[in-house]
């Protein structure tokens, strides 16, 4: 029986290897180019979820059209999985190796001493190193501009914001939205409520349809691939909803009236080009409205729902925000 | 108001159950018969993308319920051969089925719909309110105005016990459960008897995963099972390994999840993860309530 339970364990292992293999990695090879420059990918959820994670990987493919690059992409879940991600591709030699989020920066900061020829960079934080160093998304100033919206087209005066994990980089899209929302109409609540991940979507579902059942007649999220679950809460109540991260208003074109969107494949390619030439500096980038890598995009079909003093006057703030004349709060991280 | 919100909390926890109590049934079955099946989260998740694929193509949510219920057999039955005729050690077997799931789920998504996501989206499945739906006050609306899928799902409950306690498959089921070495003495085939109750557990598995996706969700997303099948499993202990009990520790657990979204939405001002670990304190509390006899077969697990 022993014996035969040993011969078994290689079938299994090969199945085990398979499928580590088919969730863990998609390489590519680009065309020959000497000499390779690597980039690697580690996303904290499947890149598969026309959001955060779809975003950073279609960066990443930018970096190997535009650039040639060798591309790698990891999905990694825990503290552990960070660490061993970063010393995985920088141990076969990659140049850059991107952290997809604030919860990447404590691995990357704990990796980097060993390999000082390759830069890491986390896609949010405030950690700092020789060859560590945050790009931050100023997401805030176009959920700034959501909230502004939701002031002024809500009835109930209560709008519901479902996030995955309580991460400040989350928090912070939030409290802006709050903000906006407040700006116009002091009064205006936010429902803040957490799934404690990035994939159930019935979570999502459930939590969204709580907040409405106290009142919320706009809702936004910030939980990947489960939003959509947040989507169809405001599409069935026939309320409105706002996109995250990347353009969700064809998602739901009847429900999503705006998203705020982050251009992250320019960033990637800008960052991955610095690196490339030896000009990288490890410093806090923040990208934002003024250096159009953030935008808040109307969805058009919706768009004539919205009164015209309003979008008049969300035209006026995003100027402002532009011209750094209006700073949008966001949360000290 | 009041009853609103009750009503709005009975019928989440149906919703949040269903799944939960299509896997803690399958898993009720095999370990009736002896063998651990640590996979239903593969089983969930395979399930909910056959029958999300399936239904999108065809545009029938039938069709894909008939697919994903016809792989989760197939699954049933691979696991079968490894942890049954060739005497794998069980929780392997699990854990592989497990990784190859998820592995497999996201290959194929990503090649059919685009490895950036898409955000597909199905019709839902119609929900057909019984007699009574309108008429009886929270339990109407909760348990009578439900999608078919659900109410095969409740019905089999009672069914199952049936099965276990009154016919000659249930109890031999048991018996090779308990005792298989007097199981074969008796003349019954424990190896096809097992096999039996791994590919039902796979279908049942299946079914979940197909509620999930044309009932509730309406959407496959990679992961979105989220440990529903280790939930189920922790379910199946706390619910006694008996039909009734998984049933109240499954509605528990939908309950008290559904409640902790609504907690939260209250904005009392307590942090949040005090009540997403609320669905798991009260299945904790259920067991430590209900300590005492397990109700284990004796030869669970063992080959």
């Amino acid at each position: 029986m022993k014996i035969r339970n040993f011969s078994l364990l290689r079938p299994l292992g090969l199945l085990l290897v398979v499928a580590c293999a088919m969730v863990a990695c998609t390489s590519s090879s680009p065309p020959a180019a000497e000499p390779k420059f690597k980039v690697a990918l580690l996303s904290p959820g499947p890149v598969s979820d026309a959001g955060w994670n779809a975003l950073a990987y279609e960066g990443l493919l930018a970096i190997r059209d535009q650039l040639g690059a060798e591309v790698s992409q990891a999905e990694t879940k825990t503290p552990a999985e960070f660490e061993e991600g970063f010393r995985d591709y920088a141990r076969r030699g990659f140049a850059l190796v991107f952290g997809h989020g604030f919860e990447f920066q404590e691995a990357a900061a704990a990796v980097s001493p060993d390999f000082p020829k390759t830069t890491f960079i986390t896609t949010s934080g405030n950690t700092v190193r020789p060859n560590v160093a945050p790009l931050r998304f100023m997401l805030e100033e176009a959920t700034y501009l959501q909230g502004i919206l939701a002031a002024k087209m809500s009835k109930s005066g209560v709008a519901g914001a479902v996030g995955g994990m309580a991460i400040p980089s989350v928090e912070s899209t939030f409290l802006a939205f709050e903000a906006g929302a407040k700006s116009v109409r002091p009064e205006f609540r936010t429902i803040r409520s957490y799934i404690g991940n990035w994939e159930d979507v019935g979570a999502a579902k459930e939590a969204a349809k709580a907040q409405v059942q106290q009142g919320a007649d706009f809702l936004i999220h910030n939980a990947d691939a489960a939003g959509l679950g947040v989507f169809q809460v405001a599409k069935s109540n026939g309320i409105f909803a706002f996109g995250t991260n990347k353009n969700q208003n064809d998602l739901a074109p009847e429900a999503v009236l705006a998203s705020a969107v982050i251009d992250i494949p320019g960033a990637f390619v800008g960052v991955a080009k610095q690196v490339r030439d030896g000009t990288f500096h490890a410093t806090i980038t923040k990208l934002g409205m003024a250096d159009g890598v953030v935008t808040f995009v109307l969805n058009p079909a919706l768009a004539s729902k919205i009164p015209q003093a309003t979008r008049d006057q969300i035209e006026a703030t995003r100027q402002a925000i532009v011209s750094k004349k209006t700073i949008v709060p966001s949360a000290e991280f | 108001m009041e009853l609103e919100l009750f009503t709005a909390l009975c019928t989440a926890a149906v919703a949040m159950a269903v799944p939960l109590l299509f896997a803690g049934l399958g898993e009720l079955l095999a370990e009736k018969s002896g063998v651990i099946n640590i996979g239903l989260e593969g089983m969930i998740l395979l399930g909910a993308f056959a029958a999300f694929a399936v239904a999108h193509a065809t545009g029938s949510n039938a069709a894909g319920l008939a697919a994903a219920l016809a792989l989760g057999g197939v699954w049933g039955l691979g696991f079968a051969y490894f942890a049954v005729v060739r005497g794998a050690n069980q929780i392997v077997v699990g854990t592989a089925v497990n990784l190859f799931a998820t592995g497999l789920t996201g290959v194929l998504y990503r090649s059919i719909y685009g490895v950036t996501g898409t955000a597909m989206t199905i019709e839902p499945s119609p929900t057909i309110a019984l007699p009574g739906a309108r008429s009886i006050p929270i339990l109407g609306q909760a348990l009578l105005n439900q999608t078919p899928l659900t109410y095969v799902c409740l019905a089999t409950i009672p069914l199952m016990a049936l099965f276990l306690a009154r016919t000659r498959a249930g109890l031999e089921l048991k018996m090779v459960g308990e005792n298989p070495n007097a199981a074969a003495t008796h003349g019954i085939n424990v190896a096809r008897t097992r096999t039996s109750a791994l590919v039902a557990c796979g279908i049942f598995c299946a079914a979940g995963g197909a509620y999930l996706t044309l009932d509730y969700t309406h959407t496959f997303v990679e992961g979105m099972s989220s440990g529903r099948g280790f939930i189920a499993l922790a379910i199946v202990i706390v619910g006694r390994r008996r039909p009734a009990g998984v049933l109240v520790a499954a509605l528990l657990f939908g309950f008290v999840t559904a409640l902790q979204f609504h907690f939260q939405a209250l904005a009392l001002g307590i942090p949040f993860q005090f009540f997403l670990v609320l669905p798991y304190v009260a299945t904790l509390a259920l067991l430590a309530l209900n300590a005492g006899d397990t109700n284990a077969p004796a030869a669970l697990g063992k080959n």
